[in-house]
């Protein structure tokens, strides 16, 4: 008998998500972190969502996820964003009151029933050598849990160590300790260990900043939910500010350049190209005159204001120097120093698209832990896992979700098939097929997929199909309605026509989320049949499944460096094998042929 | 590629299937050597991969059908790396025939068109686009032709391609940071590249127009001798052919349909059709010829038209036509091209003029790499309109937009060689500072 159905270890946005899915489909689930004081801790910027990642926030909502639920209690400030640039690229992005997101996330898990909240470190894991898999824990303190599943969401914490200038400490974040043994642990196990490196930007004090130096940016209004369980968010909205850098700053860090730690090579792990600090900016775009810097809120009733656009590993002298260098800066009151964090991450190519270990059987590994940066990355892949190993505790088959579908489906994939260099962080373009994968109709993509794994609750299942029923409805009014000439349904077809503009009256009972989304589904019907030929296209490559025992030695016609390729990654399907980076067209062609002459015979 | 299959036993004429010296039919398969054996006097058992053996094909009553040499190929060594053979036998068509339908007795199939090239493409003997230039090299009659072919293969146009998709990818990147990045980060609006566009569209569609004048040495350029009845086209026809083989007779209208033949004209290869006479008639079937005529015409590369010097007969007005005057030696010279085809006067002149107005299609689109199939072409129209509806897409959305920029990369990429998400972003990161 086993202590636990399932160990969930680490408390972070990954770790969240993954015990509240499994405890939520009924089984016993621990949660062992090593602070019960930072559960859901926004460890670097105070907001939720963005393009692509607000994308990802509603998916993780539409299939039973926590997130949007977090987010919309504790939003200070929405925006949508790229409203001008077209309906599929739009996304959400709200700032969050850090202290009390992380407060409801502890209280979300303390509330929920099958689970369990237990504070240690991790330093191995128990295996059963019998059937290669994860069997349970083994903490700090001594204790051994056993569990049947063990979801592993460690986050940067594993061996980390951050660095401001020529300090450097063994720490997950600032003062938190690293966790330390676990690392070497999984290497002993056979697993496959990188270096990778990010960093935050210093915390100033509201009270010391010359606002009148800088843009406001306010939020929209009425702000909009993350959730589809929320209709509307009532809450205060507070502003951002905008300033920037300039030559002064520029000179600041070239001067010192030397004493960063990433110029200086203490730091070897790879950092993310879209989120560079600010002396990599410096150094890359010497002709850049400015670079913009976001002021944002951490949070009601604190003072902490985050720099977004100013992350450095510079020394705290240097960062005082040129932070005060900066319009509305200038006496800024610096509470937290700016620094770079380096840890360990394992080499996601070791998993299944069900996030389970190719090396440990029932062993799911979520999160910044799998080389991705961002929360609703994080969470979007212990949801994921989580819900992987429930499958795997019921004897089902992996929950998987398709490029085709979701967001959450490209960034699996890309994970599991391409591995990553460097922190990897959603954005629209890496999904072919976005305009099928709009934040508003999340829902009607996956709520049923969540269903039918027994995450949605009937409730959240039953309010798709009234919204289904109702852009149905409104649909059918737009056929019926004429309007000089044409029906209203055609007329929106037109450019620069409005659906609340219309004045149809059967309509005014319908709310502005319905109508739009029928509206938007009209407009763009001609490019969705277009890309749906090509979805067809990419879905019959999904659908030709290769066999996990299959054979790529008995097909002489594939090239040896492709062979290699697909023996390490194991692709469970040609679409997934097509997607290796440097295999060949040619060779993908001969495993087409032969995965379905094997069918046949 | 549904009914293509490897490993099941199949046959194939490889030489044209018309009266000739030798023919070769070639037969691949699992097992096809001892399938054929008992068929075949000589002993291909014992028989050194590659080599020839002699012997005699025996119909299954024993009597001998032909007298053949075989060249045995052991698995792993032949074209389509799979068990095979190759018959040589006597270029008679009933020679052929029998063959054919006594290894289809013996379990041999008929073998689809470019079968062997896939079954060799699937035994990793060959690649994609090589494949597809192994076919073209099969069909290509003239060593002009095959010497493009050739070309293909090492990626002339693929070159042009990359460069296409490269800069189509620039465009795309820079659409894709405004989209990847809030109005915040990125406040421009995006402006459409108008003038960039459209010199690639030129570009790909100049590529797109070599088809035809590829097809014009791959296929052989469609020449149609036409003339009033009786103008004397039959003769030309017979002196171009150097051979008798439409039916030459002062009878006005003999020729009643066309008659098509092969030959390569001043190194062009042609299909060259004689064809009905054009005059009004009453008779239904002579008038159906003519209509045939009529058609053939319009689908020619060029038109000989054949004026009897004596006739009021003028060519008509259309670039395709060369005219030329009949009967040089009872008639004269005439103000235009004259030959006579008794004498063989005048002859060199009209080879020459046909083979003129035959290249000047091809020397319009020099400096351009060829394509031979109507799939590449096909792909870089493709490409090229979704440019254009790119362009046309940008009030709509750039979202929109930039589904069409990826639609003319992945029209593209179908040529070359598949591109991937990554290489936008990786463009993107190399060419823009960004913060958020």
């Amino acid at each position: 008998m086993r202590d636990y159905d399932a160990i969930v270890i680490g408390g972070g946005h990954a770790g969240i998500e993954a015990s509240l899915a499994l405890s939520r489909e009924g089984f016993d689930t621990l949660l062992v972190t090593q602070s019960l004081d930072t559960i859901g801790r926004m460890s670097c910027n105070p907001s939720i969502g963005g393009l692509a990642k607000g994308n990802l926030v509603r998916e993780i909502d539409a299939l039973g996820g926590e997130m949007g639920h977090l987010a919309d209690s504790t939003m200070i400030q929405m925006r949508m964003l790229n409203r001008r640039r077209g309906p599929a690229v739009q996304a959400p992005r709200a700032q969050a009151d850090k202290f009390s997101y992380s407060r409801l996330a502890k209280e979300t898990l303390e509330k929920q029933s099958h689970l369990f909240l237990f504070m240690d470190t991790v330093t191995d894991l128990m295996v059963d050598e019998s059937t290669r898999s994860a069997a349970g824990v083994v903490t700090a303190r001594g204790w051994r849990i056993t569990s049947k599943v063990v979801v592993l969401t460690t986050g940067t914490f594993m061996d980390g160590r951050i660095f401001i200038g020529e300090y450097d400490e063994q720490c997950g974040r600032l003062s938190e300790a690293a966790a330390i043994g676990l690392g070497d642990s999984l290497r002993r196990l056979g697993f496959h260990t990188g270096r990778m490196k990010t960093g935050t930007p210093a915390r100033v004090r509201f009270s010391s900043l010359d606002l009148s130096e800088m843009e406001v940016q306010d939020g929209d209004s009425p702000m909009l939910p993350f959730s589809f369980d929320n209709e509307r968010i009532d809450r205060p909205s507070l502003p951002c500010y905008v300033t920037y850098t300039n030559e002064e700053t520029h000179r600041i860090i070239r001067e010192n350049i030397g004493r960063s730690p990433l110029y200086g090579g203490k730091i070897v792990g790879r950092g993310p190209r879209y989120c560079p600090s600010i002396e990599d900016k410096v150094v890359r775009f010497p002709d850049r005159e400015r670079h913009q810097i976001f002021v944002e809120p951490e949070g009601l009733g604190t003072e902490e204001m985050y720099l977004n656009g100013l992350s450095s590993s510079l020394p705290e002298d240097v960062q005082h120097a040129f932070i005060h260098s900066i319009p509305g800066l200038r006496h800024a009151e610096i509470m937290r120093p700016a620094y770079a964090v380096e840890y360990d991450y394992l080499d996601p190519l070791d998993l299944y698209p069900s996030l389970e270990s190719k090396i440990l059987r029932s062993f799911f590994i979520a999160g910044q832990t799998n080389g991705t940066s961002g929360y609703e990355e994080a969470a979007a892949q212990g949801l994921i896992a989580g819900m992987n190993a429930a499958e795997r505790l019921k004897g089902e088959k992996p929950f998987i979700l398709s490029r085709t579908e979701s967001y959450i489906g490209v960034l699996i994939d890309d994970l599991v098939t391409k591995g990553t260099k460097e922190p990897y962080r959603m954005f629209t373009s890496r999904a072919e097929y976005r305009l099928s994968l709009r934040h508003d109709t999340a829902d009607q993509r996956l709520t049923p997929r969540g269903y039918a794994a027994g995450l949605v609750t009937e409730e959240k299942m039953k309010r798709l199909e009234k919204k289904m029923e109702d852009i149905r409805r409104v649909k059918e009014i737009l056929q019926h309605t004429r309007l000089g000439g044409k029906s209203a349904y055609d007329t929106l077809k037109e450019p620069d026509r409005d659906i609340m503009t219309l004045g149809i009256p059967a309509l005014s009972s319908y709310p502005e989320q319905i109508l739009t989304e029928a509206e938007l589904d009209i407009r763009y019907a001609g490019y969705i049949d277009r890309q749906e030929r090509e979805l067809e296209k990419a879905r019959k490559a999904e659908n030709m499944e290769i066999p996990a025992d299959f054979d790529y030695d008995s097909v002489d016609g594939i090239s040896s460096e492709s062979r290699e390729k697909l023996k390490t990654v194991r692709p469970v399907s040609v679409g997934q094998a097509a997607r290796i980076s440097g295999v060949r067209v040619s060779d993908i062609a001969v495993l087409a042929v032969a995965v379905r002459s094997m069918k046949r015979g | 590629m549904a009914h293509y299959s490897t490993g099941e036993p199949v046959y194939a004429l490889a030489t044209p299937f018309s009266p000739s010296a030798l023919a070769v039919i070639r037969a691949s398969g699992d097992d096809s050597l001892s399938l054929f054996q008992p068929c075949f006097t000589g002993s291909l058992g014992k028989a050194a991969s590659s080599s020839a053996i002699h012997g005699f094909i025996m119909g299954k009553d024993g009597h001998r059908i032909d007298e053949v040499m075989v060249i045995k190929y052991a698995k792993g060594h032949g074209y389509t790396s799979e068990e095979a053979f190759e018959i040589m036998c006597h270029g008679s068509l009933p020679v052929i025939k029998e063959i054919s339908s006594l290894l289809e007795s013996l379990g041999f199939r008929e073998a689809l068109r470019g079968e062997f090239t896939y079954r060799a493409f699937m035994h990793g003997r060959v690649d994609l686009t090589e494949a597809e230039a192994v076919e073209e090299i099969v069909r290509s009659r003239t060593g002009k032709a095959s010497g493009e072919a050739l070309m293909r293969l090492t990626g002339s146009i693929r070159d042009e391609a990359e460069k296409a998709k490269d800069e189509i990818l620039d465009i795309l990147a820079s659409l894709e940071v405004q989209l990847d990045y809030g109005e915040d980060e990125i406040p421009e609006d995006w402006v459409f590249p108008t003038e960039r566009a459209a010199a690639i569209r030129r570009r790909l569609e100049s590529i797109a127009a070599t088809f035809r004048a590829s097809r014009l040495w791959s296929e052989g350029a469609l020449v149609v001798i036409a003339g009033r009845t009786n103008a004397g086209k039959s003769s030309l026809y017979n002196a171009l052919l150097k051979e008798n083989r439409a039916i030459v007779s002062p009878v006005e209208g003999t020729t009643r349909d066309y008659i098509e033949s092969d030959a390569v004209i001043a190194g062009i290869p042609v299909r060259l059709f004689d064809t009905a006479g054009l005059r009004e008639t009453g008779e239904s079937v002579e008038a159906e010829g003519i209509r045939r005529t009529e058609d053939l015409m319009d689908r020619a590369d060029l038109v000989v038209y054949v004026i009897d010097p004596a006739s009021d007969d003028t060519p008509p007005d259309d670039s395709r036509v060369l005219a030329a005057y009949s009967r040089l030696d009872t008639a004269g010279e005439s103000d235009g091209l004259s030959f006579s085809s008794v004498t063989g006067e005048g002859l060199d002149k009209v080879i020459d003029a046909i083979g003129r107005k035959l290249s000047e299609d091809l020397t319009e689109t020099e400096g351009v790499p060829r394509i031979d199939s109507e799939r590449q072409r096909g792909k870089l129209l493709e490409a090229a309109e979704a440019l254009s509806d790119a362009e046309k897409s940008l009030s709509f959305g750039s979202d929109v937009t930039a589904m069409y920029l990826q639609s003319a990369l992945s029209s593209l990429g179908e040529l070359t060689g598949e591109i991937t998400g990554e290489d936008v972003l990786d463009r993107l990161f190399s060419s823009f500072c960004l913060g958020k």
